[in-house]
Formats: C-alpha cells, structure tokens, sequence
C-alpha cells in the first residue's frame, strides 16, 4: 500500500514574545515541531494524540499549508507542501477549528456553496453534494437556517459537513466531536469510519483515548513537538504488556506520590485532579502485582487516603504516561495557566 | 512529485471555477449585507451629514458673499456642490481604501480567513468578489448620497458632466484597490491597526482636499497631496461637474496620471500582500490575531 501523506523531518520554530510584569519584552524561540517524520497509507486513519502543545495542530497547518515549516519536506497526495500548495489544498478536506470558519449571518446551506466554490466544486455538483451531505448527517432540519441560531453541535456538524463538501481523497479533522452530545458523536465516528472504507486516508486529531482506540489504524502520540510513539494501538499497549497499570482514587500527599515512585518496580507515576479535592494516581510498575503491598504501605504510612484501587489494562493514555510520566490533562491544565499569566487572547 | 495523486474529489480547476469564486463570494456579501439593512441606509445619508457642517459653516461665516469668497479660491461660487462632491467622493474612497484591512480583520475574528486560506481557491479571485461587493456599495452610496444632498442643500447635479465624473471615480477607484492591499499587507502583520485608520481617516480626508482646494497647501505639501491618487480623482472628479480646471491645469496629465497609478498601484499592492500572505505564513499563521 503506498502513502498518501510523506512527512520527513519536519521541523517549525516560532518566535514569540514574553512578557515579564516589570521587565523588557525578551524574544523566545519555541520548537513547536522537531524532526517529526511518519507517513500515512490510503485507506488509513491514522490517529494523532498529546496534549494541548504537543505540536498536533501546528503539525495539521504545516500539512495544509496554513504554515511553512522551518525546514523539512512534506508531501500531501504526491504533491509537496512546499512548491504545489494548490493541488496540496485541493487534496484535502479539513475541519480545523470547530465551530469557528463559518459565516454566521449566512443559512449553513450558503456556507456549504460559498466554501464549495472555493474548493472549486462546479455549482450544479455543488447543489446535490450539499442535499446528499445535509441526508448523511441529519442537518435538513436546520441547514436553510441562518448559523447564529444554531447550537454549538449543529455548527459542528455543519463544518463537518464543509470538509466534505469537495470529496477529497483525504480528510484531516480536528477534534470533530468537541461539543458533540455523545449519541451524535458516535454517529460522527461511525460515518467517519463509513468514509475511510469507501476509499479516503483520514488523519484525525483527538484527546479521546476511546475515540482514537475505536478508529485508527495506527496512532502518533506526540509531546513536546516530537513523535513519541507510533503504531497500531495494539502494538502501542502491548508495548506496556510486561508493564502493569494501575489506578487509584482518593487523596495522595506530594510525599506519598514521591515514597511511590521510590518504590523498586515503579517506572511511572501520574497523578490527575478530579472534583472536590480528590485525586487519581495512575502507576505503572514492572513487577506485576507482586510490589501491590509495597505501593499501599507507601501511600498509607505518607498520608494518603486510598477510597478505590483499580488494576485495569494498559490503555493508549497509559502509553503516554509511561513516556512522559504526565497525563494529558497535567499539560492542558498548564497552558491555561499559562495564558491566564500573560493575560494572552484567545 | 513524490508518490502518485488521487485526484481532487469533485474539485475541477478551470477559468470558469475562478469566476465561480468570484461570483460565489460577491453573492455571499451581498446576502451578508442584505441582512443588516440599517448600515445600508446609514451609509448614504453619512457624506451628506458630513458635508452639511462646512455648508454650514461657511454660510455662517461668509453670510450672503460666501460663494463670492470661495470662487476667489477655487473658481466657483457653489461651495454647497463643491463640497458635497468631495463628501460623496471620500465616502467612496473610505469604503475603498480599508476595505482589504477590514476584510483580513473581521474574517480573522470570524475564523474564516483560515478556512479561506485552507481552500485551492486563490486569494486575488475572492479578492475580486470582495472588491466588486465593496464597489457596487460605494457606488450606490455614491449616486444616493450624491442625489439625497443636492434635494437637501438645493443644487443642481446636471449642470457638469455627471457621466464624465463616474467614468473619473471608476478609473480612480483602480489604484484605491491598490492601496487598500498595501493596507491589508499592513493589518495581516501588525493585526489591531484601528488607531492607525482613525488617524489615517484624518490625514486622507486633509490630502484629498474633501472641503478645500489643495492649492490652498504649502508648495511641497501641494505636490504630495497631488500624487495621492484619491486626490487626484477628487479633483478631476469636481473638475467634471463643475467645469474647473484640474490642479495640473491641463486634462491630458491629469488622466495620464490616473492611468499610471491604475496601472502600477495595484501591481504593487497584490504583490506586497501576496508576499506578507507568504511572510505570515513562515511565521504564525494567518489565523492568529
């Protein structure tokens, strides 16, 4: 099977100002991607996960040209994303930004025609793609509805609805189901699924471990700007298969974290705030359930209070804590902080 | 080409695409703008208001003589048309001139710049949807304003060569296209320029003499009021109705240098903007804002 996205050692740094209460602007380079290079067969979805800064979006861009990459080569349908940026555009159906990238004041059917006729769609085409399209997603009810007076999962289904308004050979969406209510979304993920049959390489971003383990062929997980792991999601979890995972709820102490990666057999151990004060410890050791009495004593005897203990099988999520030793939702909460410090727009 | 395509689904790149876009986006401007009827309505009756203050002013000051003292200055006596052309004409040219600035500005708020960007379309053919939307609005506000102020102060269009005068605007209105790519180049980079165009409001409307003859300047600032090319549309443009001579005395210069700067702005204009498109691009994104 040959690919349909070639990615060599793409590389993107950005220039950005950092403001200090009381000090001068100081200009910082930030590697936003760094030698990334994978390829994407046809026919395939392939999943890209990380959290929030990992590089995913700034990876998407660079792939539909919304970005040059600092250095690197990328090809999209045999054409480089360098030098045939047209072809590479016309190649691709996108969902980048949710909900944003449609005309409000227009019905989502005058949305669906004028990005149609961007994507060079001729205008009688246009008509009964767009009808087909409003059938396949359930969106005739309101589609000849001006966008304003949509909810936020009917504009999503609208600009999902705009990605496929070419029929591209490929599709590369963004977090499609943000916003969905969870039956829509499963009905999402199911067309999706019914679009990579008939013949479309997918490339789909998401935060959902569920969501990228019921679609992708194979999955990158991303950090920092670098590909961490890449492979079916079944080879990345049997990658963990001598590994033993292992979840508990309750209220954990700094020292009780820090007396359980002290503990000999413990590679990872990522801890995730949930309502009301209580935390989730998510451990991954080496020694199976032989070190079980060891970890509880070193929890209990530092202050923790164990109210669940969960064994459970190695999920994708548990493949990026035992790379980084953070969950994802440790990095989301960072980059908030960091935009409300900066006091930094949207 | 690395690899082999897969086609481009039902894209079908041609001439007849570009015009679709432009078509495409025109129409969709002018279903946007139909559903805000009042800045339509807003926008005819501004350059009367915006003319009636001097009217009144020089009124108040010059009494009975005031066309007297103001054919002293300009070699006409009806200061009330005179200034009512250079509203309507600064109208025209204030929709024209911010309107790439504006367009990068509220689609990056809106989103959709990058969704635009995302699209083979090229940039220059919804540009020129844009453009012909933002053409016919000048144009209508233009004729309406124009027809609505001289109902209101009592004068007479017909008495000059109307005709001639919107065949000036249209000519005139090819290096504005220009400038106003020269000022989108200037939004993509520096984003919030809303200051920038309250001040650049000024400075047009002073250079382009709205409501004075610009011989009344000092030489030098005579000369670069001249070369402004919204000036020199102006200034033919009164010339017409009103049957006066041009600042450069003879017809001949005056429209070969509004072929000129119709000819060589524009080029200039799309490509500082495609190559600031492209600067962007190696750095943020378009999207940002």
């Amino acid at each position: 099977m040959s690919s349909i996205i070639k990615v060599e050692k793409l590389s993107k740094t950005f220039e950005s100002k950092e403001r200090k209460k009381g000090q001068r602007r100081k200009l910082k380079t930030v590697q936003a991607l760094k030698d990334v290079s994978f390829e994407i067969d046809e026919n395939e979805i392939f999943g890209l996960l990380g959290p929030n800064g990992a590089g995913k979006t700034t990876l998407i861009k660079c792939l539909t040209t919304l970005l040059l990459p600092s250095s690197g080569k990328a090809w999209v349908n045999g054409y480089s994303v360098l030098d045939e940026e047209d072809s590479v555009r016309a190649s691709i159906g996108c969902m980048l930004m949710g909900d944003r990238g449609l005309y409000w004041k227009l019905t989502g059917r005058e949305n669906l025609d004028y990005f149609g006729a961007l994507y060079h769609v001729p205008k009688a085409v246009r008509r009964d793609r767009i009808d087909k399209l409003a059938d396949l997603l359930h969106v005739k009810d309101f589609i000849d509805r001006t966008v304003e007076t949509y909810s936020s999962g009917q504009k999503m289904l609208v600009a999902f609805a705009k990605s496929l308004i070419n029929d591209a050979p490929i599709l590369i969406l963004d977090e499609p189901t943000v916003t969905l209510d969870v039956p829509t979304a499963r009905e999402l993920r199911t067309i999706v699924k019914e679009l990579n049959e008939s013949g479309k390489a997918i490339l789909y971003t998401t935060h959902l471990m569920h969501e990228a383990e019921e679609l992708c062929n194979r999955v990158a997980i991303m950090d920092h700007g670098e590909i961490i792991a890449l492979g079916t999601p079944s080879e990345l979890k049997t990658s963990l298969a001598l590994d033993d995972t292992l979840d508990l709820d309750g209220v954990f102490p700094a020292k009780a974290v820090e007396a359980v990666r002290a503990v000999g057999g413990v590679t990872q151990v990522a801890m995730k705030s949930k309502n009301g004060g209580k935390t989730s410890l998510s451990i991954i050791s080496r020694s199976g359930g032989t070190i079980l009495p060891q970890i509880i004593e070193a929890l209990t005897h530092n202050g923790a209070t164990i109210e669940q203990l969960r064994p459970k099988t190695a999920t994708l999520e548990d493949v990026f804590i035992a790379k980084t030793g953070r969950t994802l939702d440790v990095d989301t909460r960072q980059i908030v902080v960091q935009r409300g410090e900066s006091g930094g727009g949207p | 080409m690395e690899g082999h395509s897969h086609g481009f689904g039902l894209a079908s790149p041609s001439w007849r695409a570009n015009l679709d876009v432009v078509v495409t986006v025109l129409i969709a401007r002018l279903k946007v703008i139909s559903r805000y009827k009042g800045s339509l309505v807003m926008e005819m009756f501004l350059p009367v208001v915006f003319a009636a203050m001097p009217i009144l002013l020089g009124v108040a000051v010059g009494g009975a003589n005031a066309g007297q003292y103001f054919q002293a200055n300009t070699g006409t006596s009806n200061f009330k048309l005179y200034m009512l052309i250079g509203a309507c004409t600064f109208s025209v040219v204030s929709i024209m001139l911010w309107l790439v600035g504006y367009w990068i500005r509220r689609e990056q708020e809106t989103g959709t710049l990058e969704s635009i960007y995302l699209a083979p379309a090229r940039q220059v053919y919804v540009l020129t949807g844009v453009t012909i939307y933002s053409l016919l609005r000048a144009l209508l506000a233009f004729l309406v304003s124009l027809v609505i102020g001289s109902i209101v102060f009592g004068v007479n269009l017909l008495e000059g060569n109307v005709l001639g005068a919107i065949g000036i605007l249209m000519l005139g209105l090819l290096p504005l296209w220009g400038l106003s790519m020269l000022f989108g180049a200037f939004i993509m980079r520096v984003k919030e320029a809303n200051s920038v165009i309250n001040v650049m409001t000024w400075v047009v409307s002073f250079l382009m003499g709205v409501f004075f003859p610009i011989a009344m300047f000092p030489p030098l600032l005579q000369w670069v009021a001249a070369i402004f090319p919204p000036t020199i549309m102006n200034d033919a443009m009164r010339a017409s109705m009103l049957n006066l001579s041009t600042f450069f005395g003879s017809w001949y210069i005056s429209l070969a240098v509004m072929f000129a700067a119709a000819l060589t702005v524009p080029l200039v204009g799309y490509g500082v903007f495609t190559f600031t498109g492209r600067s962007v691009r190696r750095k943020e994104g378009v999207g940002q804002y």
